[in-house]
């Protein structure tokens, strides 16, 4: 093993963008129940213990540029048992905002790209949509005690408005039926939208604040829009 | 059939630190009306172990680590020795689904807690 592998260069610590940030890594104690805790300890070497103690050091680059945060799913089990009351899913949350948008791992910045451009993650165009939503309503008339189902869509004043994760107008369309058809059991007076009808907000996995404003903004004009009080957000 | 349940993280430890309020009890209410036969996972609740689909997870790419960090989830199911898995969240039915074969488990049904609902309504003409 080449020794200085390990040698940290000290012109590369920033222990500003952490030290303003409320995570309170710097009381860590370094006691390892997150790392006891931790379903991910051990993937990739992952451990969330010097994750914590990387970023009381300034270790920001490392960080930033390490899997460890994308591996992590922020499940939140280390913090529910560290004594300290240590935010570590939410540092490694910034951690991954921290990230250039063009590094960040897989389909997620290409998601939120899609659905900040045309209000989905796929970029299903509004008359597909519609055409699914319709089709998938027509299947259920078919079933015995839903005959006349029709799906309501940009229903003005209706009681409950509900989000759609994109997936269920993918390959999913099955699982559109589920909450729709207890909708028409309970009589409940419910509406989708024809645009913006997106549930997912990658940018809380990306840790890009703006994009999750958008998107939550998205579902209040909606409401304010179609006066609606109550919502259904599932994603 | 035996089912057994998992708490997403989000409705659940995460809902609780961040709103004041886990949704531990509601769902396992829902599961005693529609079913006779179900059993919690252990560790269960507040302890309840992450799928491993969560955070984006799906999504990264980095399917051989989501792959292997299931494994504990899958343990956690096969102890119970249920043959379907109730869950409320999108991303743990993604995982639960994607994973199954990886484990032995490909016969596994995975439902969403609302599709239990549905399949359990007997309307009234």
């Amino acid at each position: 093993m080449d020794p200085t592998e390990h040698i940290i260069n000290l012109d590369e610590i920033d222990h500003g963008i952490f030290r303003s940030l409320p995570f309170c890594h710097g009381y860590c104690v370094t006691c390892g129940l997150c790392s006891s805790s931790c379903p991910a300890s051990g993937l990739d070497d992952f451990d969330p213990r010097k994750l914590v103690r990387m970023a009381g050091l300034g270790l920001k680059d490392e960080l930033v540029n390490s899997k460890w945060p994308w591996v992590c799913t922020m499940c939140g089990k280390c913090e529910h048992v560290c004594p300290m009351g240590i935010h570590i899913p939410d540092l490694v949350r910034n951690i991954r905002g921290l990230r250039e948008r063009d590094k960040v791992p897989g389909i997620l910045q290409k998601g939120i790209e899609a659905a900040i451009k045309t209000g989905n993650n796929l970029g299903v165009p509004k008359e597909d949509f519609i055409f699914i939503a319709e089709d998938v309503a027509d299947e259920i008339a078919e079933e015995p005690g839903f005959e006349g189902f029709k799906v309501p869509i940009d229903k003005k004043g209706a009681n409950l408005l509900t989000t759609i994760h994109n997936k269920l107008v993918n390959t999913h369309t099955e699982d559109l039926k589920h909450w729709w058809k207890i909708f028409h059991a309970a009589k409940e007076d419910w509406t989708i939208t024809s645009d913006n009808w997106e549930g997912t907000s990658w940018g809380l996995f990306t840790g890009d604040d703006e994009s999750v404003k958008i998107m939550a903004g998205r579902i209040v004009e909606h409401m304010n829009r179609l006066e609606i009080k109550n919502l259904m957000w599932p994603e | 059939m035996l089912a057994t349940y998992h708490d997403p993280c989000n409705y659940c430890r995460k809902a609780e630190k961040l709103f004041g309020h886990g949704f531990y009890n509601e769902p396992r209410w829902i599961l005693d009306q529609c079913l006779d036969n179900w059993v919690d996972l252990y560790p269960t609740r507040e302890n309840q172990l992450c799928c491993g689909g969560g955070g984006g997870a799906l999504t990264t790419g980095y399917n051989d680590e989501r792959i292997a960090y299931g494994k504990k989830k899958m343990d956690q199911i096969k102890a119970t020795g249920a043959e379907m898995i109730i869950v409320p969240c999108h991303s743990c039915h993604g995982q639960l689904n994607n994973i199954k074969k990886e484990y032995g488990m490909k016969d596994l049904a995975v439902k969403y807690l609302w599709e239990l609902v549905a399949d359990c309504m007997i309307l009234q003409f």
